[in-house]
């Protein structure tokens, strides 16, 4: 009866006077948020960004207005210092190789909780997602036992089939290799989550008819699954993306960026730089982090865009 | 997308602008000579606030009871903070003047807060000379001196006895080439994996490898502390004797973390360089009876036998307003029956020489070999920009120990690095 009504109430031109007293009333209601944001989102954001275009230094924080203001001159040093162009390309190889990992390892897990495993279900669910509400403190621990070159249980069930296991953490070839996999098996829970809710939006009668037509699993996954999860990839791959472009916490705990910067990535170079006091080069250094985050954004979402 | 462009570009004009506009440094800046102030006669009163890190933090509320005592009126209030954040802190009350009265400072961040002007002057009523050298020379700057050294630490060689025994090593060596030929001793007669643990390179590194420079004669800076002078030839040396270890494979490159005590218990490392701390340590890592089976030495000598000295300082802000009363609950924390107390309560090693004449400090031998080594333990100078210049320093020891790097080149590289992050 309602339905009626209002369809026939179409919106009418409303007396100025009740449109500007609803609009006060809603900036009013409003500027408690927007003053809050202003002061601490908006503000340390553009502060930040005018640092990086000044010669700001630790010392200069009791007067932080009276800096030089040297254009691009930290920018460019950053990008022809040779520890954070290796930094940079760590960064790059940690989001290569451990994204696509860590989307592969989150779906099969999904795949396997929704279809293969159906014993213990809720029991494989908790324990693949507990890694990701660790803290990375105590894995970091377990995980430095696990990969000791001597002791450790990983090169003691390789030396049991007869392989002599690396110096997983204190050798340059593996070492940035070792927090590939340590990110991977700490964060594919959350894409595993998420990829759980996505396949219940697939619908099992698309399978059967599939199944009918003689179609294997496999190519009922390639062609069915795959292709109505597009908007749930798009979202985990963008979230991890950016996650992993901001890599840290792993060789922030496990290897404080060595051996000889083998493991040391853009977010905790720039850490360093902030904490030796080098406010202006430490935040030219974050804003180019910020801007190669936006333009991969951008590239995925071009490319996996529903056509 | 155009739009948004135009936007951007908009907004990087207008902040440019206010940058050309708003901004720019004084010139000559403020450099107010340095007043030391005396401090009034009689028993200190009102309130001070206090800032102290880790174990200091938690324990010192029970030891100045007794300057609240002492001092009827007075009221000190300990506030403690944790190590993780405590720089943070400190930087962030200096710019918004809220700064303490008095606080407990790590030595590495003296010359920073000098440099923001937040510290003040030692007054003449607190005696500088009864301090160990290395441990006051960390609060001087331009030959004024902000604040006094509170506790001190000091690293020396600890070593096997009954490995060394049965290398046929009876006796501790005393100069370089004895430390090598004992670690190799150690190795190959004594069954040893390793002849000693020496940190190949990553944070901290520093601190082992700039005492056998200081060892050598070198200096990191000129005496004006104007330049730095890590390329001169006896810190090559230096660095040349430190890589020997690890080329003639007598300590280990890549040694895992965290593993210092327990090779040194089961013998893997008969040897390494550390603090009295890791006294109770590797007897706990030994089990009973290990405190038989290891001793300390003196560094080696080369011209002289040199080692890091580190601990913390008290300093008295500049914002404070009760300035007498904190310069004098200082003097009372550096009075040699408050430091051996102090020594009592925390194991905080005394600063004050002469508290090391107290039983508690001189029965225990290995403790009182740190004593000795205390008299020739240097640190590193107080520059703003230490932190860095030292982390490029571990940078480039790493490349030494793990690749081969001529420690000529490395020390040159560092020379560079250094004089283009200044000397602050």
């Amino acid at each position: 009866m309602s339905t009626a009504a209002s369809v026939e109430r179409k919106p009418r031109p409303r007396s100025k006077i009740g449109n500007a007293s609803e609009a006060r009333a809603g900036l009013i209601l409003a500027v408690p948020f927007l003053l809050l944001f202003a002061l601490f989102t908006l503000w340390p954001v553009f502060q930040s960004m005018f640092m990086s275009f000044t010669d700001t230094r630790v010392t200069d924080i009791r007067t932080p207005f009276s800096v030089n203001f040297v254009g691009f001159q930290n920018y460019a040093k950053a990008l022809a210092d040779p520890v954070f162009r290796r930094a940079a390309l760590n960064t790059g190889v940690f989001v290569v190789v451990g994204v696509p990992l860590t989307i592969a390892a989150g779906l099969a897990a999904a795949v396997a909780l929704d279809k293969g495993i159906t014993r213990f279900r809720g029991v494989f669910r908790v324990g693949f997602y507990t890694p990701v509400i660790t803290s990375i403190v105590a894995v970091a621990v377990v995980w430095r036992f696990l990969l000791q070159p001597d002791s450790g249980l990983v090169n003691t069930v390789l030396g049991l089939v007869g392989i002599d296991g690396p110096n997983w953490l204190g050798d340059t070839r593996t070492s940035l290799l070792s927090l590939i996999i340590m990110a991977t098996w700490r964060n594919f829970g959350t894409g595993m989550i998420i990829f759980l809710a996505g396949l219940q939006s697939v619908p099992w009668n698309l399978h059967e008819a599939a199944s009918l037509d003689g179609a294997s699993s496999w190519q009922r996954f390639w062609n069915i699954t795959l292709p109505l999860l597009r908007p749930t990839l798009l979202f985990v791959l963008v979230t991890t993306t950016i996650g992993y472009l901001q890599f840290f916490e792993e060789p922030f705990v496990m290897t404080q960026g060595g051996p000889l910067n083998s493991t040391i990535s853009a977010s905790m170079y720039t850490y360093n730089q902030f904490g030796f006091g080098n406010y202006g080069v430490a935040g030219a250094m974050a804003y180019m982090t910020f801007l190669v985050i936006v333009v991969v954004t951008i590239i995925q979402f071009r490319l996996t865009r529903e056509k | 997308m155009k739009n948004r462009m135009r936007t951007a570009a908009a907004l990087t004009a207008v902040l440019a602008l206010v940058g050309m506009s708003a901004c720019g440094r004084d010139d000559g800046g403020t450099t107010d000579a340095p007043t030391q102030q005396e401090v009034s006669e009689g028993a200190a009163t009102g309130t001070l606030t206090m800032w102290a890190m880790g174990t200091e933090g938690e324990k010192l509320p029970d030891l100045v009871k007794k300057f609240e005592a002492d001092n009827e009126g007075v009221k000190v209030e300990v506030t403690a903070i944790p190590w993780d954040s405590a720089h943070d802190k400190f930087t962030a009350a200096i710019a918004a003047d809220t700064t303490p009265d008095l606080a407990m400072v790590g030595t590495t961040w003296m010359g920073e807060f000098i440099g923001l002007g937040a510290l003040d002057p030692t007054p003449a009523m607190i005696d500088a000379s009864k301090f160990f050298e290395g441990a006051q020379a960390t609060t001087v700057v331009n030959d004024t001196s902000y604040g006094v050294p509170w506790y001190v630490e000091t690293r020396l060689p600890f070593y096997r006895t009954d490995i060394a025994e049965k290398a046929g090593i009876t006796e501790a060596p005393t100069t370089w080439e004895g430390l090598k030929d004992m670690a190799k001793a150690m190795q190959e007669k004594g069954g040893s994996k390793w002849g000693i643990s020496l940190q190949p390179g990553a944070t901290g590194s520093w601190q082992s490898v700039v005492p056998f420079m200081w060892s050598n004669g070198g200096e990191l800076t000129n005496k004006d502390m104007t330049e730095f002078t890590f390329d001169e030839e006896n810190n090559v040396e230096a660095l040349a004797y430190y890589q020997s270890f690890f080329t003639d494979g007598i300590a280990n490159k890549s040694p895992a973390q965290g593993t210092t005590e327990a090779d040194f218990a089961s013998g893997d490392a008969p040897m390494f360089i550390s603090g009295p701390w890791m006294m109770g340590a590797v007897e706990a890592a030994g089990g009973e009876g290990f405190a038989d089976k290891y001793d300390v030495m003196l560094m080696p000598k080369k011209e002289i036998s040199a080692s890091f000295v580190g601990g913390s300082n008290l300093a008295v802000f500049k914002n404070t307003d009760n300035r007498d009363a904190a310069w004098k609950l200082v003097d009372f924390l550096t009075t040699d029956t408050t430091q051996v107390e102090w020594f009592g309560m925390s194991t905080d090693l005394p600063s004050v020489k002469s508290a090391w004449e107290d039983d508690a400090l001189k029965s225990n031998e290995k403790l009182a070999m740190f004593g000795t080594q205390l008299e020739t333990a240097f640190a590193p100078p107080p520059v703003q920009t230490w932190e860095q210049v030292a982390a490029s320093l571990d940078a480039q020891v790493e490349k030494v120990t793990k690749t081969g790097t001529d420690p000529a080149e490395a020390l040159k590289t560092v020379q560079q690095e250094a004089t283009a992050i200044g000397i602050g």
